[in-house]
């Protein structure tokens, strides 16, 4: 990031302010949804989104206009996660995960079950939307935050090597181990639920 | 298998990544070509693609609480020092 304009934040620039509502707030819907799916739960979804903007407002002097806004958001909802609610959530920091899932865990197994056209598809869609983010949500957070930022964000491996400060080869890596590991949990769901009963 | 095409154990390794959008024109063209005519490589990457924006659509954005709206807007009106 650059550090031109240091001095001056949006609050003396009213320009700067304006752009700043302009080009920001409507990303809260999308960051809030990340924060949830990171803090998996609103008070600290909540608190983790209003630092993320405090901070962006503060240093949005320094952002240069035309470049990846939005990755550039995303890199500081990441570092404020991993500051702040990581510690807090105490959450075993597992770096090693899922390794032993084959490769087409979850279609292999739906698909196995009937003879019928897209019959895997079918299942995914009858799980309930909160079991889907369960799902997520129940991964190890580097796993977590890979799939997350590339599904649902639609980032690019190298914007996420940027936002999660890792090389590229690292983000492909938990992005296997994270998809892998969410159609595990997909799996265990839709048995649960029943809904491989014929 | 043709010398502009691709094979199934090809597609199968890259289908992430094709389906991320990570890979060049050449290789996405011929994958793309390929899942085209083989039938069970093209339910393999219909499926993979279903499954992405499945939880593209059920993970991503939420709506904000009134609460969180109002403490940021009045944060961006008068930032705590």
């Amino acid at each position: 990031m650059s550090t031109k304009g240091e001095t001056a934040t949006p609050t003396d620039d009213p320009a700067l302010r304006e752009r700043f509502e302009r080009d920001v707030l409507p990303l809260l819907p999308s960051l809030y949804g990340a924060a949830l799916r990171l803090t998996r739960n609103a008070a600290d979804a909540e608190d983790l989104v209003q630092e993320t903007y405090l901070r962006a407002f503060r240093g949005f002097a320094g952002f240069q206009e035309g470049t990846n806004l939005k990755a550039w958001l995303y890199r500081i909802l990441t570092n404020s996660f991993i500051n702040t609610y990581r510690k807090k959530q105490r959450e075993p920091q597992t770096v090693e995960g899922p390794d032993d899932i084959d490769e087409w865990y979850l279609f292999d197994r739906l698909g196995a079950r009937s003879v019928e056209e897209s019959a895997e598809s079918t299942v995914l869609d009858q799980i309930p939307d909160a079991e889907v983010k369960a799902a997520l949500e129940s991964l190890p957070e580097n796993f977590r935050l890979a799939v997350l930022l590339a599904d649902v964000e639609g980032f690019s491996y190298k914007e996420i090597a940027e936002i999660m400060d890792v090389p590229i080869g690292t983000v492909m890596s938990r992005l296997h181990r994270g998809r892998k590991g969410l159609e595990r949990a997909l799996w265990e769901t839709a048995k649960e639920r029943g809904l491989l009963d014929e | 298998m043709s010398n502009c095409g691709t094979n199934c154990e090809e597609t199968l390794r890259e289908i992430q990544r094709f389906l991320d959008g990570e890979l060049d024109i050449d290789l996405t063209a011929a994958i793309n070509r390929h899942i085209a005519d083989c039938h069970p490589c093209g339910e393999r990457a219909e499926f993979q693609r279903h499954l992405k924006a499945l939880i593209a659509a059920k993970c991503g954005t939420e709506s904000v609480p009134p609460a969180l709206m109002e403490r940021i807007t009045s944060m961006i009106q008068s930032p705590p020092a």
